[in-house]
Parts: C-alpha cells; sequence; structure tokens
C-alpha cells in the first residue's frame, strides 16, 4: 500500500511538473502552431498526420525535447478534428480513420444539419482526446506489464473479433456484407506473402509488390462516389433544406454530446485501447466504435446510416483518442502505435531518448509532457474549429460546380501522397467505380475496409502464432475470451435474421420463379474476380496460398447464396400494415435488396438519393464523371499533374454549368497557387513525370511538369 | 573456439575515418570548375528509397542538410521518399527514368545491388554501370540471443537451436538464419511475418521469440543499451566483412565456414553489409560532377557540423568511398558460378 501511495505521489509530481513546463509560452505558441498545422492537413483529404509530422520534423532538431514534442503531437492530435469536416461536408473522409463519420454525418449535412454534425464532431473529438489523454495518465505505471502479456496469438485474437464486427456492420445484407469483407481480405494479400515472398496478385508490377495503399482505396470507396452521385442530381449537398440555422445547430450538437456522454467514454476507451495495441492498424477504430455503438445503442440499427448524430459522435471520439493510445506502445516499447507514430520514434533518437522503462521512470516528465500535449491539442483543436465553423457549414449549400473541382483535385494529390506513384491513381479510379457500382446496389462498403485492414493482421499473426506455439494457442485466456465474443457477435445477428424471417420453412417458402435484374451482373462479376483470383493463387506454395484459398473459397459461397437469393426469392410482401412504404424501400425492390423488411434492419450504408433520375440520366452522367477522372489522368500523363488541375477545372465548370468566365479562372488559379504552394514548394511532392516535361526538359520550371 | 560475448560496451565513438580519406582523390581544378559552374543555382534531389523516419531516410537527411556546403557550386539539396518494394522501385527509377545529370542522387536498400544476380525479375538495372557516391556506414549485424534461453554462444546455434524472429521474406532478418542453417548447419527456427524490428524485440522480451539474426549493431546499441549493459541479451556472432570495434571477442561469420567454397559463399552473401547505406546516381553522370559527387560525400563525413548532429541521432558513419563500393561490385559480378548458385539456394 505504501509503495502505491508513493509510485501516485511521484506520478502527480511528475504530472504537475509536466503541466508547468508545458505552460512555458515558446512551446505554447509551438504547441498551438501544431495544432494549427495538423487542422488544415486533417482537412485535406488524404494529407494526413504522416506527411506532416515527417515535414515538421526537421525543424525540431533546434528544439528541447519538450517543445519538439508539444510541436510533433499538436500536430498529430488534431488532424483527427480535422478529419471530419470534408467527412461531413462532401462524404469524403478526412483521412482512413474518419471513414465511419461519413455514414451519418454526410446524410446530416444533406439534411441541412452540417452545423449540428460538425459541432457534435468537434465536441466528441475534443472529448474523445482528452478522455484518451487521461486513460493514457493513469494506466502509465501498469503499461509495461499488460504489454508484455499481449503476444502474438491475442493480437489474433483481437482482430478476429474486429472483423466479426463486419455481421453487425452489414446491416439487413449479410451474405453481401461477408463476400465484400472477403474481397477486401483478398485486396489485403495482394503483394509479397511475407511467409514464403511469393508474390500474390502483383502482375508483375513493383507497384503491388508491397500491397495495395490503404487510402487510395478509402477515397476512392467513400469519396468518389458521393462526388459522383453529387454530379448526377446536379444539385447543392444540401439541396433539400431551404434554410439551416447554423448557430442553433451548433448549440445543438454541443448538447448531443453531453447527452450522449456515456457512448462518449466508451468509444474513446475503444480508441485508445486499440490504439494502445502495438501491432493493431488504429485505422478501424472508427468503424469499431461504430459497430459498438450500433450494437449497444437504442434504435441504432434503425437510424443509424440515415443521419444519427450518434454515429458521428461514435467515430469521432475513437479516433481522437487513438493517438494518445498509439502513443503507448511508442513511448514504453519502442514499437510505433501508427505510422505517425514511427516518425516520432525517430524524434526520440534525436533528442537521445530512447523507448523503454526509462521513459516511465527517469524522463516521466516528458512522457507526462507528450499526454498534456495530446490533451491541450485537442482543446485548442476544437476551439479552432467552432471559431471558423459557421463559414465551413455554408459550403454545403454550394452548387456542385463550385464543389467538385477544388474536392477531386485535392482527393487526386490526397491519394498520390500515399506511396507517390501512378499506381495510386489506377488504384483510386478502379475503387471509385466500385465503390459507386456497391452503392448503387446497395452492397455495404464498411466490411470491405474492415477485411482490407484486419485481413493481413489475420494473417500475419496466425501463421506466427501456429508456428510458435502449434495449437496451444488457442488456450490463452485472453484468446478464448475474444474468440467466444467474436462468435457471439456473428451467431446472434443471423439467428435474429432466421427468426424474423420465420424460421426456415418461411425463407424456402420465400422463394420463386427465376427472375433477372441488373444488380445479378455485378454479383457475377464479384462471382468472376473471386474465381480468377482463387484460380491464380492454386499454383503457390502452401503458406502463400492457403489464407486466400479459404477466404476465397467462402467468399465465392456467399456470392453464389447471394445471386440464388437475388434471383429466385419473391419480391418482398408489403410491410406490416400501417407503415408507409419509403422512396428508399421502394429503391431497394429494384435494385434488387428483398431482405423483409420486418428483421427491423435497415441498410448499413448511404443510400443514393438519385433514384429519382431515370436510369438512363443516371448512368449517361456516371459515365460522364468517370470519363472527367479518365480525362484528368490523361492530362496529368502529357502534362503534369498542376497544369492538368487548371485545365480540369476551367473544364469542369465551363462544361458542367457555363459559370461566368471571371469566377472560373479566378477559382482555377487560386487553385493551382494552392497546391503549389503547398504541396509543391511546402511538403515537396515527388509529382508524376509528365511527357511534356520529357520532351522539353525546358519547361520543368513549370511545378509537376 | 573461444566464443565469448562482450561483457564491457565502450561509448558509442565513431570509427577512424582515415583509411577512408586516403582513398578519396584530389579532383583536377579543372573539373571542379565545370562541375561548379553546371551546379551553381540548382537542385539536387536526394530519392529516398524506404519510407520518412527510417534509418535509410535518416541518414538521407542528415546528408542532404550538409551536402551543399561541400559541393562545388553549392546547390540546395532537398529529399524525396520514394518507398516501394523494398526501395526496388526506385532504384529502376535510378537506372531508367531518373536524370542522368548529377541533380537526382538516391539512397537504396543494401540488397539491392545483388538482386539481379540472384535472379529476381523485376530487378531493371544492372548495378555495376550505376555512378556509385559512397556508403555511410559499413554496417554490422548480429545475431542476439535472450540470455534466459540459456543460449549463450554461436556453439548453442548448432546443438540446442533457438527460435528467431523475422520481418518476412527477403529481408535480413529472415535470409541470414536461412544461409546460416544451410552454409554453417545452425539449428534456426525462424517465425516470421513480424511487421518490423522493433516488434521482433518486444516478441524476445516477452519470450514468443529468443533471439534474432540480422540485427544491425548500430541500432542495438542506441536503443537497447541497457539489455547488453544488464546481460540480459547476448551476441552471438557478428555478420560483415571485418569484426566491429566493440565487439573483439565476438566471432565474425566468415571465420565461422569450414571450407573455402563455403567461405566464398558467405562472402558474397554478406558483402552488402559494407555498403550499409549507399548512395548512388543513375549511370552515365558526366566525370566530373561523379568525382564532386563521390569527394563532397566524403567531406561531409568530416564536418563537424554534420558529426554533431549524427552523434545525436546515434547514427553510425564509418564512409566507405564510391570507388570502392563499384570495385566491390565488379567483384560480386564476377563470382563463379557455384558460388552463385549455392548463394541463391541459401537465400530461397
Amino acid at each position: 500500500m505504501e509503495s502505491f501511495a508513493a509510485e501516485a505521489s511521484f506520478m502527480l509530481n511528475a504530472a504537475g511538473n509536466a503541466f508547468v513546463i508545458m505552460m512555458e509560452p515558446t512551446r505554447l505558441a509551438f504547441l498551438s502552431m501544431g495544432a494549427f498545422l495538423g487542422l488544415i492537413l486533417g482537412i485535406l483529404p488524404g494529407v494526413g498526420g504522416l506527411a506532416g509530422t515527417a515535414m515538421l520534423l526537421p525543424f525540431t532538431f533546434s528544439m528541447d525535447p519538450y517543445t519538439a514534442f508539444a510541436f510533433l503531437l499538436g500536430l498529430g492530435s488534431t488532424v483527427a478534428t480535422g478529419d471530419p469536416i470534408p467527412a461531413v461536408l462532401f462524404g469524403v473522409p478526412g483521412g482512413a480513420a474518419s471513414a465511419a463519420t461519413v455514414l451519418d454525418g454526410y446524410p446530416m449535412a444533406k439534411r441541412g444539419e452540417a452545423g449540428r454534425a460538425l459541432s457534435a464532431a468537434y465536441m466528441s473529438s475534443l472529448m474523445g482526446g482528452v478522455f484518451g489523454a487521461a486513460l493514457l495518465a493513469v494506466s502509465i505505471p501498469i503499461l509495461r506489464p499488460a504489454m508484455l502479456y499481449i503476444g502474438s496469438p491475442e493480437l489474433l485474437a483481437f482482430a478476429v473479433f474486429g472483423i466479426s464486427m463486419v455481421a453487425v456492420l452489414s446491416g439487413r445484407a449479410p451474405l453481401r456484407g461477408l463476400a465484400a469483407a472477403c474481397f477486401g481480405i483478398m485486396m489485403a494479400m495482394v503483394g509479397a506473402d511475407p511467409q514464403s515472398g511469393t508474390l500474390r496478385w502483383t502482375f508483375d508490377t513493383a507497384y503491388l509488390w508491397e500491397g495495395l495503399p490503404l487510402l487510395p482505396i478509402v477515397l476512392g470507396l467513400f469519396a468518389l462516389p458521393e462526388m459522383c452521385d453529387l454530379m448526377i442530381a446536379r444539385t447543392a449537398i444540401a439541396a433539400g433544406s431551404n434554410k439551416m440555422d447554423i448557430y442553433k445547430g451548433q448549440w445543438q450538437g454541443v448538447k448531443d454530446c453531453f447527452q450522449h456522454w456515456w457512448l462518449i467514454v466508451r468509444c474513446s476507451w475503444i480508441g485508445g485501447g486499440i490504439g494502445s495495441i502495438p501491432g493493431i492498424s488504429a485505422s478501424v477504430v472508427d468503424w469499431l466504435a461504430y459497430g459498438h455503438a450500433l450494437r449497444t445503442e437504442k434504435g441504432a440499427a434503425q437510424t443509424f446510416g440515415k443521419g444519427d448524430v450518434r454515429g458521428v459522435i461514435a467515430s469521432e471520439s475513437s479516433n481522437n483518442a487513438k493517438e494518445g493510445g498509439a502513443l503507448v506502445p511508442t513511448i514504453a516499447f519502442g514499437v510505433p502505435g501508427s505510422a505517425s507514430m514511427a516518425i516520432l520514434l525517430g524524434a526520440f533518437m534525436m533528442h537521445g531518448l530512447v523507448p523503454g522503462p526509462d521513459m516511465l521512470n527517469k524522463h516521466l516528465d516528458i512522457t507526462y509532457s507528450m499526454v498534456w500535449s495530446v490533451a491541450l491539442a485537442n482543446l485548442l483543436g476544437a476551439g479552432l474549429c467552432y471559431a471558423f465553423s459557421p463559414q465551413f457549414a455554408r459550403v454545403a449549400l454550394l452548387r456542385y460546380t463550385l464543389i467538385c473541382p477544388a474536392v477531386l483535385g485535392i482527393i487526386y494529390i490526397g491519394a498520390f501522397e500515399s506511396s507517390r506513384n501512378w499506381g495510386d491513381l489506377y488504384t483510386l479510379l478502379f475503387f471509385g467505380l466500385l465503390g459507386w457500382i456497391m452503392k448503387q446496389f446497395k452492397w455495404p462498403r464498411p466490411p470491405l475496409i474492415l477485411g482490407l485492414v484486419l485481413g493481413d493482421l489475420i494473417e500475419r499473426y496466425m501463421f506466427i502464432s501456429v508456428e510458435r506455439y502449434g495449437i496451444d494457442w488457442m488456450t490463452r485466456p485472453l484468446v478464448v475470451i475474444l474468440f467466444a465474443l467474436a462468435i457471439i457477435g456473428l451467431v446472434r445477428p443471423l439467428l435474429e435474421d432466421y427468426r424474423g424471417q420465420g424460421g426456415l420453412r418461411a425463407i424456402l417458402g420465400s422463394f420463386g420463379r427465376a427472375r433477372f435484374e441488373w444488380g445479378q451482373l455485378f454479383t457475377l462479376f464479384y462471382l468472376a474476380v473471386f474465381s480468377a483470383m482463387v484460380i491464380m493463387s492454386r499454383g503457390w506454395q502452401f503458406n502463400a496460398k492457403i489464407v486466400p484459398l479459404v477466404v476465397g473459397g467462402v467468399a465465392l459461397i456467399a456470392v453464389v447464396l447471394s445471386l440464388l437469393n437475388q434471383t429466385f426469392r419473391k419480391p418482398a410482401a408489403a410491410p406490416a400494415s400501417g407503415t408507409e412504404i419509403s422512396a428508399a424501400d421502394n429503391a431497394a425492390l429494384l435494385t434488387g435488396e428483398k431482405l423483409p423488411v420486418n428483421t427491423g434492419k435497415i441498410h448499413m450504408d448511404i443510400e443514393s438519393d438519385t433514384a429519382h433520375l431515370p436510369l438512363s440520366t443516371i448512368i449517361a452522367r456516371a459515365a460522364m464523371f468517370f470519363g472527367y477522372l479518365l480525362a484528368f489522368m490523361g492530362s496529368t500523363y502529357l502534362v503534369g499533374l498542376i497544369p492538368t488541375l487548371f485545365i480540369f477545372v476551367v473544364a469542369f465548370m465551363r462544361i458542367e454549368a457555363r459559370e461566368r468566365w471571371t469566377l472560373v479562372l479566378s477559382y482555377a488559379g487560386f487553385m493551382v497557387v494552392f497546391v503549389t504552394l503547398v504541396f509543391d514548394r511546402i511538403m515537396k511532392v515527388p509529382w508524376p513525370p509528365s511527357l511534356l516535361g520529357e520532351w522539353m526538359p525546358a519547361l520543368k520550371v513549370i511545378p509537376s511538369l | 573456439m573461444n566464443l565469448h560475448v562482450p561483457m564491457r560496451l565502450t561509448r558509442l565513438v565513431f570509427p577512424a575515418l582515415a583509411a577512408c580519406i586516403a582513398m578519396g582523390q584530389l579532383a583536377s581544378p579543372a573539373a571542379a570548375q565545370s562541375a561548379a559552374s553546371f551546379y551553381k543555382g540548382k537542385t539536387v534531389t536526394v530519392w529516398v528509397g524506404n519510407s520518412a523516419g527510417g534509418g535509410y531516410d535518416l541518414y538521407a537527411r542528415a546528408f542532404a542538410r550538409h551536402w551543399g556546403k561541400h559541393l562545388a557550386g553549392n546547390p540546395e539539396f532537398i529529399v524525396k521518399n520514394r518507398p516501394g518494394a523494398g526501395s526496388m522501385l526506385l532504384t529502376n527509377e535510378l537506372y531508367n527514368i531518373l536524370p542522368k545529370d548529377g541533380t537526382a542522387v538516391g539512397v537504396i536498400g543494401r540488397g539491392m545491388p545483388l538482386e539481379k544476380l540472384l535472379g529476381n525479375d523485376l530487378a531493371k538495372f544492372d548495378s555495376s554501370k550505376f555512378t556509385w557516391i559512397g556508403s555511410a556506414n559499413n554496417e554490422v549485424s548480429v545475431c542476439v540471443s535472450w540470455a534466459k534461453t540459456g543460449v549463450a554462444r554461436f556453439q548453442d546455434l548448432k546443438t540446442r537451436g533457438m527460435i528467431v524472429g523475422g520481418t518476412g521474406a527477403g529481408a535480413d532478418t529472415d535470409s541470414y538464419p536461412k544461409a546460416m542453417n544451410k552454409i554453417l548447419g545452425t539449428k534456426l527456427k525462424l517465425v516470421t511475418g513480424y511487421p518490423g524490428g522493433n516488434e521482433i524485440m518486444l516478441a524476445m522480451e516477452r519470450g514468443e521469440v529468443e533471439g534474432r539474426c540480422g540485427y544491425s549493431w548500430s541500432s542495438a546499441v542506441s536503443t537497447h543499451a541497457d539489455w547488453l549493459r544488464d546481460k540480459r541479451m547476448n551476441v552471438l556472432v557478428q555478420i560483415a566483412m571485418q569484426k566491429h570495434r566493440d565487439l573483439p571477442n565476438v566471432p565474425l561469420i566468415t571465420e565461422l565456414a569450414d571450407n573455402a567454397e563455403d567461405k566464398q559463399v558467405l562472402e558474397f552473401l554478406f558483402a552488402g553489409q559494407v555498403w550499409g547505406r549507399p548512395f548512388l546516381a543513375p549511370p552515365g553522370v558526366p566525370a566530373d560532377r561523379a568525382q564532386a559527387l563521390q569527394d563532397s560525400f566524403l567531406a561531409v563525413t568530416r564536418d563537424p557540423a554534420f558529426i554533431a548532429e549524427i552523434t545525436k541521432q546515434k547514427l553510425e558513419i564509418n564512409p566507405v568511398p564510391g570507388p570502392e563500393l563499384a570495385r566491390l561490385l565488379a567483384v560480386q559480378h564476377k563470382a563463379p558460378p557455384i558460388v552463385l548458385k549455392r548463394a541463391k539456394e541459401a537465400t530461397d
């Protein structure tokens, strides 16, 4: 008891000292500067904390360690505060960890509640960030022993538990959700297999050797489809609402957060906890928190994905908390908890600090100064957001010709930032098209991301566990608990569905004559892709092909069942008397979504609001949209990315809406100056080489040529 | 054999540069003149084949901050990361796409120069044709064991064996133990798939693996000096061409070979340690500029400001001049077919 008291007073002392140190004006100034930069980087989709931290690193050489970490963490902590802004306003996730925010934030903006959604996002970010830091602060003494308890089998179990969320994130389309998750896992396995070095599905390209990068996929799946639908609908984002009271909305958002404080606490613990496990990627914490809220919040199954503020709160409180969590393995073991933490580790080295026991002992004040930095930066970030928010929220009222050019341009650059390769742009385009079709035909997209991130971990840690422990690892207590939770999470929704549909006989009874729908072609496409991937993998070494074969097999079964279901299921009976058939339900019937509505579940994704348009118009405008994207890439290939940006902005605004020339030219000019300044001058992005630049090297004075 | 582990850790002292300095030749005044007029007002890009924050990146950024002072014409230096396929992407681009006028230089993985020889079809370059600028460090890798396991000497690897962690096929952590098993008859059991080297060390601490092979000595000293001091970790063998001054009593891998051919294969496989952090430029850089780059590279390594910075970051500097790299690579390219064949088998 005495030693505990001594320990506690030692900690309090260090925490107090650290606070005094942090209050020094220069440090606060650098912290604020970092927080401000982080917000801006967060707002730009695809450009996240990683690029920013790398950029700031050289400036920290001459600082003392407290100031250096305040600067770097100031940036890292607020990126997640800036992320929801494009997610809410445009449906474009600002980073991989705020994709779940799109699901409810964007529908809220469409309803004219952008102000409320943003305000809830900031407040929950702030509270999540502070709770995350608090969790870190109190758990410091037990960090190392706790971490040493978590081995590869436990990591595997965590990943399996995470992937069991697929069941709840699939909504009322479990088979499609399962197939999408399997597709995500297969995509995660593209590249050199760590076990045997087999190059899986790389088609002899060096780009695919290290696997597909996450960010172009997230931007493709979630951002491009929203932009495409915006162009198809030809409206402003908040077209449906004619008046918007921003200040009232803001106040409402704050109230929402305090009303749901317990949800915030739980989600920030999820964020901080998952973020602190070394080896588990934190880029799915938003989905795990979202899935948790969906499971536990009252009535969530009916309203999530349709603009429920609790969805925004769950996602945003978790992703701000993860930064504090990610510090844990970095400080305690030198194992970076996230990509930007890897750079922070570089900063440790530069300041002569060695991660490990010393940081929790001799340098405890530095550790606490980091905790304070994270907490203070979250406060500053949320404050700045509130100050500028009214301006942001109005963006939702702008017409699409003003939104699309800038957002698409930044998405392209953001995607290119991930590995700075042409391949990123192809990946973006491919998943953009896939995402749009999935959205149209109501295939849930969240399971794909979950599979993509966790699939790699599951394969990795399964091999390590089996190789090292045989089957003994399965009896470890934490593994047993997590596996049990995963099974419950998987089986319960299935049983509910089964009962909801009236048992086996009722399900069989609902089958009828074969019918054809367009949606079946897409299912056939998946069938073909999975078959091709499985066939290609047959010749590989055992270690390289076992997981792809199993996952591919499960996927094929799911796709075939889904196809049978689409083909032979009678159209759903009218819902129980007294309920109206909504437009969305009608659209669902048209597109082949035929699970009876009385399971009480919803489609777990944003729905297209273009159903009122004739099919031919939708197809023509979508073709136009992807035509623009192709033209963008073609032009980048010819004359470089920045000149292309100018041409694209002018062409888009003139062709789509004959906007005034003065507006068009000043818009295009501003974009070019902004991108040149930020990406060429400050971040020194290596642009994709262009043909014109090859022919006439003298022209290379123009950036990106 | 007298194999024991160093009980004492000297402070990290940078190895003498004298030998290398003697090798650097002085450029003729005329050549320096023309290089100076070329580089004046230009920007030189240092391309890094790995991601920001890693070892290669730290070296590149440290060099870039000081290089301009020492290169004729004082150009501006900037760093760009081009990660992909373990830096093979960049190596291919340096050979085929990037400008050959001396404004593009790069740092690539030390395994890259041999990829083509070892039969990798993705390697679209002939490493003997590059303009080699120099290596920042002559690396020494080691095999370590967690002391609690009782594995204390190299001999134990042949009798008891050891579970080692790896980061994936093709990495040093994987290919070194495989090669040692095939050529030296050790019984290393490889458990691979860890996301990075730090994760292996954590797995060792919690008892999931028993040791690690292919662990840079400088990184061991900078991140786990306490384990070495408290003898919680044993150093079993050093993998390099020459012994590290800190480790006089740890056997060198090439000394452990049973016969001359085995020794040759080991030397072929581990020669890459000499060019531990290789800087290079595309083939065909004009001779005067190549010379200016090589000379200024060595000059940077003698700059007190650079040394102070690198010391703070706990990076090792033990430069190897460009012409020496080119010579070593030429030797590699002339390796007898049987050596090449066995080297391929050993890493397969």
